[in-house]
C-alpha cells in the first residue's frame, strides 16, 4: 500500500505544478478534479488494512463532489461566462513556474519544522499537503479570473484536507461531513457570485471590480 | 417543561424553520413580520438558556457536543441584543423602502431566510464544543451572509460580495489549518483519542500535554485565520467595503456581532495556547502587536473617509483592536475586553441603524451631502450623535469607561507603548470622526430633504441601545460583573 500512497503522492505534486503552468480554465478544472480523486484514493490507500466503512463512505463522498460535483459547477460558469483563457495574469506562466519551485522548498522546510507524530513512509505527504495549499493560495494571488480563484480555493482545500488526514488521523464522520458540506457550500456561492458579476460587467476579471478604494 | 439541554436545539432550529417559512409568505412585509417574531422567539429561548447558564452552571446537549459556559453564555446575550435589535430595525428600514418601491418580494424572501439562517450559524459558533464545528459554522456564517450583501443589486455591492467571499474564505481556509494543527499537536501529545478529538472542555484540561511546537504554529493561522473574519488589520480590506454596501441591518448585524464572533473563535483558544507553551506571554503579545496595528490603521484611514458607513467600518476595525489588545494584556484586561464586546455591539449597531435610516432619508450615505440631520430628523439624528459620542469614547459613555480600563490594564502591566500608542491612535479617531460628522450634525441644510417623522418602534430602536450605552458608563450591575468575571476567567486560566 505505501507503494500506492507514495505514487499518488508524487502525482498530486505534479497536478500543483501543473496548475501553475495551465492557461486553459478548463484544464484547471480537470486537473483540480483530478486532484481530489488522488486525495480520496491516499485515503483509501493509507485505511486499506483496518478496513473502516466510516471512512470509504466518507472518502467515496469526497471523490463524487470533488471529481463530479465541482467540474460540473465550474464548467457552467465556463460556458455561463464564455471565457476560456488565464489571459495575461499577474504573474506570468515561466515565472509562475519558477515560484513554484520555490514554494516546494518552502514546504519542505516548513514541514521539516513541524515536529508531527507521522507513520512510516508518510514522510512526503505533508510537504505535499503544504505544496497543495500554496498552489491554491498562489492561485488566488496571482491571476485575474474569479473562476481561477475558485480553484485555488478548491485546490487550498484539497491541501488542507490531506494535511489534516496524515496530521490528525481519525476525524469524527460528522465534522468531516460538516467541512464537506462548507466546501460545497462554497463552491456554490462563488458560482452564483461569478454569474452575477458576468451579467452585470460582461466579465469576470476581478481586478477590474476596482470602484471601491480607501 | 422544556429540557434545558432542548434550549440549544431550539436555537439552532427554530430559526430555520421561521425562516423557511418567511421565504414563502406572499407579501414582503408578512415575510419581515415573521422573521422578526422568529427570531425575537428564539431569542426569547436564547435568554432562558443564558439565565440558566447564570444561575446553574454550564449546560450541556446532544453527548457534550453543544454547550453553553460562562463565556458562550454572554457572548450568547450579546448576540441576541445585536440579533433582535437589527431584525426590529430590518423591518423598520425595508417598510421604507418597499413604501418606494425598492425592494421586490424576492429580494424580502431572500433577506428574510438568510438573516434567520445566519441566526442559526452564529449561535452554533457560540454553542459548539468541537472546535472544528465552531469553525464550520463561522466559515458557514460567511457563505449564508453573502448574499445579503448583495441584496440591492449593484455594481459596488457585487464587487463588496466577491471581496467578502474571497478574502473571508481564504482567512477561513487559514483558521482550517489552525484548528487541524491545533488537533495534531493534542494527538501527539496523546490528550485526546478517537471521538473526544478537539472537544473544548476535553482539551482545555489537558492543554499541558499538547505539543508546544505545534500550537504555537496552530495558533499563528488561527489568529491570522480567524482574525480577517473579524476584521483585525492588515487582514481587513474587505471589511470596509462589506460594510458600506450591505443594507443598514446587515452592516449593523456585520459590525454589532459578526466581527466579535470571530474574536470569540480566538478567546476559546487562548487558555489552550497558553497551558500547552506554559506561558501565556507568546500568544497575548501576538495580540497586543495585532491589537495596536489595527488600531493604528483604522486611526490613518478614519481621516480620509467620505462615506459614513465606511468611517463607521474603520471604526469597528479599530475596536476590534481595542478588544484584541485587551486580550492581550491579559488578567484585568481580559475583563476589559469583554466589556468593550459588548460596549461596541451595542454603540455600532445604533451607529448603523441611524447612518441606515438617514442614509435613507437623505437617499445617500456621503458625509459631504448629509448635512444638518438634528434639523432633518431629531430621533435618528440624536441616535446618530449618541452612538458616535460613544464611540470616540467621549464620557460618561460606557465605551469611555473600558477604554479607560484599557489604558489602565496596559499600564498595569507594564507595557507603557501600548498604552501611548493606544492613546495616540485613539486620539486621532476621536478628532477625526469629530471634525467628519460635525458638520453632518449642524451644518445648513440646502437641499430639499424636510423634516420627517418617526414611530414609536424607531423611537426605541434609538433610545433602548443609547440609555444602556449610558446606563452601563455610570453605572454597572452586579450580576454583569459577575458574569464577566467569569467569561473571563475562562479565557485566562479555562474557568479552573
Amino acid at each position: 500500500m505505501e507503494t500506492y500512497i507514495e505514487a499518488s503522492v508524487i502525482l498530486l505534486l505534479l497536478t500543483d505544478i501543473a496548475l501553475f503552468g495551465t492557461s486553459r480554465l478548463y484544464t484547471c478544472i480537470t486537473i483540480a478534479a483530478v486532484q481530489g480523486v488522488l486525495l480520496g484514493l491516499i485515503a483509501l490507500f493509507a485505511n486499506a488494512e483496518t478496513f473502516i466503512p466510516r471512512i470509504i463512505v466518507i472518502a467515496s463522498i469526497g471523490i463524487v463532489i470533488k471529481a463530479f460535483v465541482f467540474p460540473y459547477l465550474l464548467k457552467r460558469t465556463i460556458r455561463q461566462a464564455g471565457v476560456q483563457r488565464e489571459i495575461q495574469p499577474f504573474i506570468g506562466y515561466l515565472s509562475s513556474l519558477v515560484v513554484s519551485l520555490v514554494l516546494f522548498g518552502v514546504s519542505i522546510w516548513f514541514s521539516a519544522k513541524l515536529p508531527l507524530a507521522l507513520g512510516a513512509g508518510r514522510s512526503m505527504i505533508i510537504p505535499a499537503a503544504i505544496m497543495t495549499m500554496f498552489t491554491g493560495l498562489f492561485l488566488i494571488v496571482a491571476r485575474r479570473k474569479a473562476l481561477t480563484q475558485c480553484i485555488g480555493y478548491i485546490v487550498c482545500e484539497n491541501g488542507m484536507y490531506l494535511f489534516g488526514m496524515v496530521a490528525v488521523g481519525e476525524i469524527p464522520a460528522l465534522v468531516e461531513l460538516g467541512i464537506l458540506l462548507d466546501a460545497v457550500a462554497a463552491v456554490t456561492v462563488m458560482g452564483v457570485a461569478m454569474y452575477h458579476i458576468n451579467r452585470e460587467f460582461d466579465h469576470i476579471d476581478t481586478d477590474r471590480l476596482s470602484s471601491l478604494k480607501g | 417543561m422544556i429540557g434545558h439541554e432542548n434550549l440549544l436545539w431550539i436555537m439552532l432550529i427554530l430559526p430555520l424553520c421561521t425562516g423557511a417559512v418567511a421565504a414563502t409568505m406572499p407579501a414582503a412585509r408578512k415575510a419581515l413580520a415573521v422573521m422578526c417574531t422568529g427570531i425575537l422567539l428564539t431569542a426569547g429561548f436564547g435568554w432562558w438558556s443564558v439565565v440558566h447558564v447564570v444561575c446553574h452552571g454550564t449546560l450541556f446537549a446532544a453527548s457534550d457536543w453543544l454547550f453553553l459556559d460562562a463565556l458562550s453564555a454572554y457572548n450568547l446575550a450579546i448576540m441576541l441584543l445585536v440579533f433582535s435589535l437589527c431584525a426590529c430595525y430590518a423591518y423598520v428600514y425595508f417598510s421604507c423602502e418597499l413604501r418606494r418601491g425598492q425592494l421586490t418580494l424576492r429580494q424580502a424572501r431572500l433577506f428574510t431566510a438568510l438573516f434567520s439562517g445566519s441566526f442559526s450559524t452564529m449561535a452554533l459558533v457560540l454553542i459548539a464544543n468541537n472546535l472544528s464545528i465552531m469553525w464550520v459554522s463561522l466559515e458557514a456564517t460567511t457563505l449564508v451572509t453573502t448574499f445579503l450583501i448583495y441584496l440591492h443589486s449593484s455594481r459596488q455591492s457585487l464587487e463588496a460580495m466577491w471581496k467578502y467571499l474571497i478574502i473571508c474564505s481564504v482567512g477561513m481556509a487559514f483558521a482550517f489549518m489552525g484548528t487541524l494543527l491545533a488537533a495534531a499537536a493534542a494527538v501527539k501529545g496523546g490528550s485526546v483519542e478517537g471521538a473526544q478529538a478537539l472537544l473544548w472542555t476535553h482539551l482545555v484540561g489537558r492543554a499541558s500535554l499538547c505539543d508546544p511546537m505545534l500550537m504555537k504554529a496552530a495558533f499563528i493561522f488561527l489568529l491570522i485565520g480567524y482574525g480577517t473574519k473579524a476584521g483585525l488589520a492588515p487582514m481587513h480590506n474587505w471589511l470596509p467595503d462589506a460594510h458600506s454596501q450591505a443594507p443598514a441591518p446587515v452592516s449593523a448585524l456585520f459590525s454589532g456581532f459578526m466581527l466579535s464572533a470571530s474574536l470569540y473563535c480566538i478567546m476559546r483558544y487562548l487558555p489552550i495556547v497558553s497551558s500547552a507553551i506554559g506561558s501565556p506571554r507568546w500568544a497575548t503579545n501576538l495580540l497586543i502587536l495585532f491589537g495596536i496595528v489595527s488600531l493604528l490603521v483604522a486611526a490613518a484611514f478614519i481621516i480620509f473617509q467620505h462615506d459614513v458607513k465606511r468611517l463607521f467600518a474603520y471604526s469597528s476595525v479599530e475596536h476590534m483592536g481595542i478588544i484584541a489588545l485587551g486580550l492581550g494584556l491579559g488578567n484585568a484586561g481580559v475583563f476589559t475586553a469583554l466589556f468593550h464586546t459588548l460596549n461596541h455591539s451595542l454603540g455600532k449597531t445604533l451607529a448603523f441603524f441611524s447612518a441606515g435610516r438617514l442614509g435613507q432619508i437623505f437617499k445617500t450615505t456621503d458625509m459631504g451631502q448629509m448635512r444638518g440631520v438634528m434639523r432633518i430628523s431629531r430621533v435618528w439624528g440624536f441616535g446618530l450623535f449618541i452612538s458616535v459620542l460613544a464611540l470616540i469614547g467621549a464620557a460618561p459613555f460606557s465605551i469611555f469607561m473600558s477604554e479607560f480600563q484599557t489604558v489602565k490594564a496596559a499600564l498595569d502591566a507594564g507595557n507603557v507603548t501600548a498604552a501611548v500608542l493606544f492613546l495616540f491612535g485613539a486620539g486621532i479617531v476621536f478628532m477625526g470622526v469629530l471634525a467628519h460628522l460635525i458638520p453632518v450634525f449642524w451644518a445648513r441644510n440646502e437641499s430639499d430633504v424636510s423634516l420627517v417623522t418617526t414611530g414609536l418602534l424607531e423611537k426605541f430602536l434609538v433610545f433602548f441601545p443609547g440609555v444602556l450605552l449610558l446606563f452601563l458608563g455610570i453605572w454597572m450591575p452586579d450580576f454583569l460583573h459577575g458574569a464577566i468575571d467569569r467569561a473571563a476567567a475562562i479565557i485566562l486560566s479555562g474557568g479552573n
